[in-house]
């Protein structure tokens, strides 16, 4: 600790903290414009020089760390008059042209003019005039250079938080430019966050550009609906329409930055897709109806089959919706169509009920329901089956700063390669499949595991039984994941969606608690958590939206289990252990499905065995589609019900930390669209069921007192952070199963994976304008070398081949893409990807040929 | 008549080569070094000595080698700054185009002192000559074994990599010149960490001046009391004066440490013209404030020049006489850091291009009423505020033009022209 002296207040504060920090945690305003909390220090705009007892010149506030006995004055006349000089100075080159100026009204140097400036200007030679118009440095970035002050932070965030690098600096002194290459930004990722931190109007977003003055904006806080990640959107909205999205300074999990689908792509909600009324298929096709006929018409379809009961009914929802819109969902599946085939994991083919067993082991105990930010502070971090820059770009943000400011090792194994990867101390390239085979190689060969095999249960088999000499690809990682692991105090394993589609899936699953539990065995303390790509994986699962339990993870078979909610819904459940999505198709394919209720999904693009899901969805004898777009799968319904999007109803996420974060509505639902509860509460009043009152507050309440998990949490109580979930058993309890260890798979030819794009996320990038222009359509990934074997070339057109069914798309070579792995986006319908897949197959095995 | 040391063999012609320097005694210190002291030993000779760096800022070297930490496990560094660009100051490349091995000597030597195995030679791009004679002399000294692997047997290893600079003035100051080399943005870097503690490559590093390093064999081979014999007390040694503007020779001067101006302009260099008067003098590159001709008895030391508010810098001596203008000198000066800033703070980057609007305008008969009061403005701005020393000399020298002979500003801006063109 330090004790120093500011404008005559004496504190003590912590030894490291800069002179700037410890005086606004006094409440002590120092202006600035080149200082961000997250970026090294760059002392450059000379804003915030103080004055310092026993120095001669004034310092830099904001590079100067405190020291003891220091005294300080930011209240002086050289104070003043040195901020005011370093304003006029800014000033003199800067346009002026406020009034058409996007930035104008939130610019921080009108602010700190207005604060500190001088009021005039003394200079009356000719400004200096780069460019005389804006230059369009990419299709959501537009620049003009003469606003800019030259802070350097886009380039710093560009470089050190995004680490993308397309942002630099040309030119010196006065000529000084932020630019990209050719004044192009070649690998920039749209995600923006230069514009977010430029404290002027240098960067500015086209999307928004013109459209309206920041202070006729109505602004409202809410949570990104693309990935797990959590991150916080302050969405504007200019009469009703949707003017911008913005992160904001040090608020939520994200800080001031967001990805380019949260910041760009959240305009799906103007989509041109947009389901406008209910509609109800008659002669030629489905047809506009009200809502009245459309529930009608539900009742009258649906009445003998939910008398009939059990297995000719089922229901998917998507983890895209929120927890209340969720919970109810299972609810009226249960309880109005008297069913617990439901599901939420479609485009996981093989995460089947072992895979969910291990799961709520997981959830209940290893699991961290806490900070991203404090589960990063481990020694060691180990990424499994993710391609983070892709998938969760802006946790890949959080694990970037950690490797460079705390030294963190990081490892990564994963199929598909990322920017990540050159932050890693070593990254292993791999196809999916062989997760469980590689935790239990690494734990092996850490010193002293072996001994705490014994007490690891049925487990101890796999973990003895996995090679100690693995192959030799594998050979470099695992020894230096072993050593470090082996030394390291605190080890966080962050698991991807790819292991969860991966056949191992189980397996895998089984020896992450392995892992847990032999960590913990070696005095380490492990934590777990997932990078899901999808807003409220979590909260589907927690909240039940899984065949055969409970929300609460817990088994519907089981009356006691039962007793609660039967009391609580008022309402006896069918006892049978419900079907999967795969199952469900199943029986539909065999002319058993009489009602299938999609939520929020669309199989049609997502789900393996594309010409299967299409047959299957076409013979269910009633199938309803609630979606805010005309999906795929919404084309092949008999009724469709227009629901609102995330940003038109209340609601929660539940993100991959564990966290509930509050929905905040922007508008009301567009069209005759209505929020997903009072859909699933109008569908269950024409079955002639009360869902009880489904009012957001209501609905939580319910959860609370119904899911471990959630209990203690209110709505009211979630604050502007949100509140973590906590987990429900033992520490580590329960038995470990011995699952079966899929070596590597090694084949000559290519195996295809799949996922999301930096651009795209599933069906509901695919609905957004800016981020449809961005990327437009699908490709095929692959390894030059490889490529070049098969005589193929950089952007030729390409067929991709399986056993199933076959694709076309350009070929676009990265050469750091394994040899034996191809990647195609899984959100472009008219790729029609899932016609390749085959269920419980993953990676699929493809041959590329020359279109 | 002084004894010449450092250019004794660079006036010589043709003496670049290695064996003319082995034959004048050349690599006799690094034997003598490698063989009787302790990298402890060589700093405390030099600390000893007094040696003050000759780059311009007249740090203690030894001083400065005694911050490395011992303690690091890091390697070590020692960078060369031979970018050599001060407007006046041709010094370093007269050592390098004369009599290189002498600077790669000292290299050695200040190596072996601070325990560095790899050393860079960061050197001015437009150098073509001495770039050419140093890549020869590399090959020289590493076929001869003064580099390379145990040098001289004595296990001490040291390899030197040359980096060409591109052009820009600033990566003369150090940190911008370890970011040059790393290959980013020549930009001044934050102090501290100081490059003694994480420099190059985050890693201990001592930058030292072409000419500081060229003392360095002849303090091992002649011994402190030598060194200490000649010149002021607190600034020893022989030094390099560059004598340049309008006087009737000039050129590289090797002379103690501490002699007077008027005797190095006048003696040595011939004095003004013919019919000339002398107006003025700077006397350590165009970042040190001009001195009138009724200041010229100051003595040329790092002390006494920074006393009366100049500095001994580079010791580039620029003669200005009564047909000089001194706004137009001024102007030629600012454009010179204008064009050097590099951009990165606000003073230097937005204050040099007002000033240099206002000189323009000012010597093109132009001034305006006013324009002097925010040239006072735009120095006091600038000054004590930049990021680097390049704004602050840049302020400081046209503060003191603009003192010392303000009626010219004033006679500029009341005529609306030049009155000497």
């Amino acid at each position: 600790m330090a004790k120093i002296t500011i404008d005559g207040n004496t504190r003590e504060v912590a030894d490291g903290t800069l002179i700037l920090e410890a005086a606004m945690e006094q409440g002590i305003d120092i202006p600035t414009f080149c200082y961000m909390a997250r970026l090294a220090p760059l002392a450059s705009c000379r804003m915030c020089l103080v004055e310092i007892e026993g120095q001669g010149k004034l310092q830099p506030s904001c590079a100067t760390t405190v020291a003891d006995g220091m005294v300080v004055r930011t209240d002086t006349p050289l104070v003043a008059e040195t901020r005011k000089s370093m304003l006029e100075l800014l000033l003199a080159n800067h346009p002026l042209d406020c009034p058409v100026c996007d930035k104008s009204g939130e610019c921080e140097l009108q602010d700190q003019v207005f604060e500190y400036g001088a009021g005039e200007a003394r200079f009356q030679d000719q400004k200096r005039v780069f460019y005389s118009k804006d230059i369009d440095l990419n299709p959501v970035i537009i620049f003009n250079a003469q606003r800019c002050i030259q802070c350097q932070r886009c380039v710093r965030i560009c470089e050190e938080v995004v680490g993308a690098v397309a942002l630099g600096t040309v030119e010196k002194g006065m000529d000084t430019k932020v630019t990209g290459f050719e004044n192009s930004l070649a690998g920039c990722d749209h995600c923006g966050n230069c514009i977010e931190v430029c404290p002027v109007g240098a960067l500015m977003s086209t999307p928004y550009r013109y459209k309206a003055r920041p202070w006729d904006l109505k602004e409202t806080d809410t949570i990104c609906p693309y990935c797990g990640t959590g991150c916080h959107l302050s969405i504007s909205v200019r009469d009703g329409q949707l003017s911008r999205v913005r992160s904001k300074y040090e608020t939520g999990v994200n800080g001031e930055t967001l990805c380019v689908k949260g910041r760009f792509g959240i305009d799906f909600i103007d989509g041109d897709n947009r389901l406008r009324t209910p509609l109800v298929r008659k002669e030629g096709g489905l047809t506009a109806v009200s809502w009245e006929e459309a529930a009608a018409f539900i009742a009258e379809r649906a009445d003998g089959a939910i008398e009939k009961g059990g297995s000719g009914l089922g229901g998917l929802a998507s983890p895209r919706l929120n927890n209340e819109s969720l919970y109810l969902f299972q609810k009226l599946m249960r309880t109005a169509f008297r069913t617990n085939s439901i599901d939420s994991s479609s485009r996981w083919s093989a995460a089947g009920p072992g895979a969910y067993q291990s799961l709520e082991g997981l959830f209940g105990g290893l699991y961290a329901r806490r900070s991203l930010h404090q589960v990063l502070e481990a020694d060691c971090i180990l990424i499994l089956g993710a391609t983070v820059t892709d998938e969760t770009p802006v946790t890949e943000y959080m694990v970037r700063g950690v490797a460079r400011s705390r030294g963190t090792k990081l490892f990564i194994a994963s199929a598909r390669p990322s920017r990540l990867d050159s932050e890693a101390i070593s990254s292993l390239r791999f196809v999916p499949g062989a997760e469980a085979y590689l935790l239990s190689a690494l734990l092996n060969g850490i010193e002293g595991a072996e001994k705490t095999f014994a007490n690891m249960g049925a487990l101890k088999k796999s973990l003895l039984k996995a090679a100690k000499t693995p192959p030799p690809e594998f050979g470099e990682f695992l020894e230096k994941a072993r050593t470090a692991f082996g030394a390291a105090e605190s080890v966080t394993l962050l698991i991807g969606a790819d292991l969860l589609r991966s056949p191992g899936a189980a397996a895998a699953l089984s020896m992450v608690h392995g892992l847990g539990r032999v960590l913990d065995a070696l005095g380490k303390r492990a934590e777990v958590q997932f990078l899901f790509d999808r807003p409220n994986q979590m909260g589907a699962w927690e909240l039940g939206v899984l065949p055969g339990l409970l929300p609460g993870w817990r088994p519907v078979g089981d009356a006691a289990v039962r007793a609660p909610f039967e009391e609580a819904w008022g309402a006896s459940l069918p006892a049978d252990s419900g079907a999967d999505f795969r199952r469900m198709l199943e029986r539909s394919e065999a002319g058993k499905m009489d009602v299938l209720y999609v939520a929020g999904s669309d199989p049609l693009l997502s789900y393996p065995d594309g010409g299967l899901v299409e047959s299957a969805l076409s013979k269910a004898r009633l199938l309803i589609v609630q979606d805010a777009f005309m999906t795929g799968t919404a084309r092949l319904a008999d009724v469709v019900l227009p629901a609102a999007t995330f940003a038109e109803e209340p609601g929660t996420f539940t993100n991959n930390e564990g966290k509930v974060q509050e929905l905040r509505p922007i508008r009301r639902p567009a069209f005759e669209s209505k929020p997903n509860a009072e859909i699933f509460a109008l569908v269950a009043e024409a079955l002639g069921r009360d869902l009880g009152p489904v009012s957001p507050d209501a609905v939580f309440a319910e959860i609370a007192h119904l899911v471990p998990s959630y209990r203690g949490l209110s709505r009211d109580g979630l604050g502007d952070d949100g509140s973590y979930t906590r987990p429900f058993a033992e520490e580590n309890g329960g038995d470990l199963d011995d699952p079966p260890l899929a070596a590597p798979r090694r084949t000559k030819g290519l195996e295809l994976v799949t996922g999301d794009s930096m651009f795209h996320s599933g069906y509901l990038s695919g609905n957004s304008p800016v981020l449809g222009n961005l990327s437009a359509k699908a490709y095929v990934e692959m390894n030059p070398d490889a490529a070049a074997g098969l005589e193929l070339a950089d952007g030729s057109g390409v067929v991709v081949r399986s056993s199933h069914g076959e694709m076309k798309a350009r070929l676009k070579l990265n050469k750091r893409f394994p040899a034996g792995v191809v990647f195609v986006p899984d959100n472009f319908a008219d790729a029609r990807l899932n016609r390749l897949l085959k269920h419980g197959e993953y990676p699929c095995p493809v041959e590329v040929q020359r279109e | 008549m002084f004894e010449k040391v450092l250019l004794k063999n660079a006036e010589k012609p043709d003496a670049h080569g290695i064996e003319a320097y082995e034959a004048a005694g050349g690599y006799q210190a690094l034997a003598k070094v490698l063989r009787e002291f302790s990298p402890d030993g060589l700093i405390q000779l030099v600390k000893d000595s007094n040696l003050k760096g000759r780059g311009g800022a007249g740090f203690p070297t030894g001083l400065k080698w005694g911050f490395v930490p011992k303690d690091s496990d890091k390697p070590k560094y020692l960078c060369c700054n031979a970018d050599e660009s001060e407007p006046g100051t041709f010094k370093d490349r007269v050592i390098m185009e004369g009599d290189p091995h002498m600077m790669l000597e000292g290299m050695a030597l200040a190596s072996y002192a601070i325990g560095a195995e790899v050393a860079y030679l960061y050197i001015r791009g437009e150098f073509v000559l001495c770039i050419e004679r140093l890549e020869t002399a590399l090959d020289e000294a590493y076929r001869k074994g003064y580099l390379g692997r145990d040098i001289l047997g004595s296990g001490f290893n040291l390899d030197i990599h040359m980096h060409l600079g591109a052009g820009a003035y600033i990566c003369g100051e150090e940190t911008a010149m370890l970011e040059s080399i790393e290959g980013r943005r020549g930009e001044p870097k934050l102090k501290p960490p100081f490059p003694a503690v994480a420099g190059l490559y985050e890693c201990p590093t001592v930058i030292n001046n072409v000419e500081t390093l060229a003392c360095l064999p002849h303090i091992v081979n002649r011994g402190v009391e030598w060194f200490r014999g000649i010149g002021p007390e607190q600034s020893p040694g022989p030094k390099l004066y560059c004598l340049s503007g309008h006087v009737q020779k000039p050129g590289v001067y090797e002379l103690p440490m501490g002699i007077s101006l008027r005797e190095l302009v006048d003696d040595h260099a011939g004095g003004a013209r013919p019919g000339r008067k002398i107006k003025a003098v700077i006397p350590g590159g165009v970042s040190a404030p001009m001195i009138p001709e009724s200041g010229l008895d100051v003595t040329m030391d790092f002390e006494s020049l920074t006393a009366i508010d100049t500095m001994l810098g580079s010791a580039g001596v620029i003669v200005l006489d009564d047909g000089d203008c001194i706004v137009r000198a001024a102007k030629n000066i600012n454009e010179f850091f204008h064009e050097e800033s590099c951009g990165k703070c606000t003073p230097c980057r937005e204050g040099l291009d007002w000033t240099g609007k206002i000189l323009h305008r000012m010597e093109a008969g132009e001034g305006r009423q006013g324009d002097l009061e925010q040239l006072d403005f735009l120095c006091g701005s600038i000054f004590g505020n930049s990021f680097c020393a390049l704004g602050d000399g840049a302020a400081w020298a046209l503060k003191a033009a603009i003192t010392q002979f303000r009626d010219e500003f004033v006679q500029h801006v009341e005529e609306g022209r030049c009155p000497f063109h």
